[in-house]
């Protein structure tokens, strides 16, 4: 072997331990949010760029039942970028496969951001905060994105070749779109007539929930919170914006935790990955 | 999990909640020996309740044809073969026989990190209701009857069971919902989803073992049978019960055994009587629905399915003809689709009631025969009656 060759696997060797590590990434040991005029909407924005990454490690939910006791998804990718009003924070994370299609024993991918609703040295419980310890949460599903993304509110959706002789709503003597029309099709839809919609067209990808304690998540006042994800064949890339949390501003630290639910391992609602308290610093001035 | 007295069980039992009994109990008694599969309650709910967009494989009352039918797929013998040994113990007590569940309920054996034993059927598992399940595959001049010896490997009966939410005690759906969206209402006991506070999780479809709670993929929440309770507010049966064209179903409150009233329908068939039984009682959930068993099914099926009574519930419903109160409470069932919260015998008549004592109903024990002439003599014509 002449002297070229072996220069040329050793390089070879090289360059593939370098890729093989992402040494390339700057990563931190807390969420540090880079200030930026404008928040990127969409997780392919070249702004992500210029936000250090944080790994997250992902840990069981093994604290109440039902509880998840095999691991999933080993870890979250995270990157956010501040404008001083809002925060957007990108998720990213390996899934092979895209659950984004309800239906019996069906579960969605989903991811989620949560802080302490209130800063104050003493944080609540990462786990869905506690009593008079309430956290806040936003929270993004796939099937949510889907039909933000355009797909139809659609029974076909989920069940192309489903054939169906015709429901009440649609009887001839009901003028379509009237509201005796709408009145009896939510008489059949229950949680469509209370306004608790699960499924089905929606405006944003995401919903604002509190809790106080696990069990005891429920809707929030709406905050406008956006979410777009999208799905590669590694896994997910989710951006989850908010207005910035009650009292924190640039240069001020808090806590902030994260969660990711594995469609495809039936993880839903307390059957999630979740990280612990993570320290999120906005950049922006020195940290008290 | 908490300690609850479960008198199904002859014990107590954990649960994940402490006892909390409602005030009243909706209960039912079915008569599966006079269910012919019509499907006229199956449909009467659906019409009412279940004929919306992702409704459609819902099925809050269903009857299917035992030992092969299942709505959804195996969803006894899925839990069956996952719950270990299901024995009873039996001892006499003052000439009444007791009985003791020795095995584990489902609340009892839930794996490590689960809050009840279950399994969560797919949406595949839907697919077969019962179309036909009670069809004989062949001709019956070509061997294919039920009766024949040569088709002795085959078990050579089946029965109708008629099924709803049972309304239970201790419900797994309810104790399965980490966010509490599902409640037992403490007036009559019925068992509801909050469809304003379900987040469609599956937890209470996973844990029901009767399977009677369903996810709508077009609501993205669970619902199940509601007894029709605004029906029940007004003192009305529900729509299966008032449906029902075999007559097989009595809807009405039931007491606990220690407090059993002999007027109470439900009770008297249920306690005193003993003629019947909750539907599959080891696995815990104290269920408000109670069958009379098939007495024409082996009973080594039919105590597995109803529990250790079965023998005695059989023998006790063969002997009617000559039980006239038993007779005569069985003769209400269907005769009102007013709820008939007592009832007495008086000759050969029986009556069903209201809490307050009005007769909401008096029928005969026995119909009188009238036997028709084959020749009509008033319009000259010979009628037959069809086979």
């Amino acid at each position: 072997m002449n002297n070229t060759i072996r220069l040329l696997i050793v390089l070879a060797l090289f360059s593939l331990a370098v890729s093989g590590c992402r040494s390339a990434i700057a990563t931190t040991t807390e969420v540090v949010a880079v200030q930026a005029k404008t928040v990127p909407a969409a997780p392919t924005d070249a702004a992500w760029n210029n936000a250090p990454e944080h790994p997250a490690k992902l840990l069981l939910q093994d604290l109440v039942e039902p509880r998840v006791m095999k691991a999933s998804t080993a870890e979250v990718r995270v990157r956010a970028i501040t404008n001083g009003t809002e925060v957007a924070f990108r998720l990213e994370w390996d899934d092979p496969t895209k659950n984004d299609v309800p239906g019996p024993a069906r579960f969605m991918d989903a991811c989620a951001v949560q802080v302490p609703a209130k800063l104050e040295a003493n944080v609540p419980d990462p786990q869905m905060g506690g009593q008079g310890k309430t956290v806040e949460i936003t929270y993004w599903r796939a099937d949510w994105q889907a039909s933000v993304d355009g797909r139809p509110d659609s029974l076909k959706e989920i069940y192309p070749n489903a054939s169906i002789n015709g429901y009440p709503f649609e009887a001839n003597s009901l003028e379509k779109g009237s509201a005796a029309q709408q009145e009896m099709a939510t008489r059949y839809a229950p949680a469509r007539a209370v306004g608790n919609r699960r499924v089905g067209a929606r405006e944003a990808s995401v919903e604002d929930l509190i809790a106080d304690g696990p069990g005891t998540l429920s809707p929030a006042p709406p905050a406008g919170s956006k979410g777009k994800g999208a799905k590669s064949d590694k896994g997910w890339s989710v951006v989850i914006t908010r207005k910035l949390p009650n009292g924190l501003a640039p240069g001020v630290r808090t806590q902030v935790a994260f969660a990711v639910w594995e469609g495809a391992h039936n993880e839903t609602g307390a059957r999630k990955m979740r990280t612990g308290w993570v320290p999120l610093l906005m950049k922006g001035a020195e940290a008290k | 999990m908490a300690r609850v007295h479960n008198w199904q069980l002859g014990r107590e039992m954990s649960y994940w909640y402490p006892e909390s009994r409602p005030n009243k109990q909706f209960a039912a008694v079915f008569d599966t020996n006079k269910c012919i599969a019509c499907q006229t309650c199956t449909l009467a709910c659906k019409t009412t309740w279940t004929s919306g967009v992702g409704q459609e494989y819902m099925l809050w009352n269903n009857v299917e044809t035992k030992p092969y039918g299942f709505y959804p797929l195996a969803w006894d013998l899925k839990l069956l073969e996952m719950l270990d040994g299901q024995k009873w113990s039996e001892k006499e007590y003052e000439g009444q026989k007791l009985h003791t569940y020795e095995g584990q309920t489902i609340f009892e054996s839930a794996p490590a990190g689960e809050r009840v034993l279950g399994w969560r059927p797919e949406d595949q598992d839907y697919a077969y209701p019962n179309v036909g399940e009670d069809d004989c595959s062949g001709q019956v001049d070509g061997g294919a009857s039920y009766s024949l010896q040569h088709m002795a490997q085959h078990m050579a009966w089946f029965y109708y069971l008629a099924r709803i939410c049972n309304h239970c005690t201790y419900p797994a759906c309810l104790a399965s919902c980490p966010r509490g969206s599902i409640y037992k209402r403490p007036e009559d006991g019925i068992v509801l989803v909050d469809q304003s506070r379900c987040r469609g999780y599956q937890e209470c479809v996973k844990g029901c073992p009767y399977k009677k709670v369903f996810f709508n993929s077009m609501t993205g929440t669970s619902e199940k049978c509601i007894a029709c309770f605004p029906k029940i507010e007004q003192g009305i049966q529900p729509q299966c019960f008032e449906n029902c064209i075999g007559k097989i179903r009595l809807a009405g409150f039931i007491n606990t055994p220690d407090k059993a009233q002999a007027d109470n329908p439900i009770d008297y068939l249920v306690h005193i009587r003993k003629v019947a039984l909750p539907l599959f009682p080891q696995l815990g959930l104290e269920p408000n629905v109670y069958y009379i068993p098939p007495i024409h099914v082996p009973h080594s099926f039919t105590k597995q399915m109803f529990g250790p009574g079965v023998d005695d519930a059989v023998k006790t419903y063969r002997n009617a003809p000559n039980d006239p109160d038993l007779q005569g409470l069985l003769a209400l069932f269907g005769s009102s689709e007013q709820m008939m919260t007592r009832w007495r015998r008086q000759g050969d008549f029986v009556s069903g009631m209201k809490d307050d004592g009005s007769e909401v109903v008096r029928v005969p024990i026995k119909e009188p025969v009238h036997v028709r002439q084959p020749y009509d003599r008033l319009y000259q014509i010979t009628r037959t009656n069809c086979p």
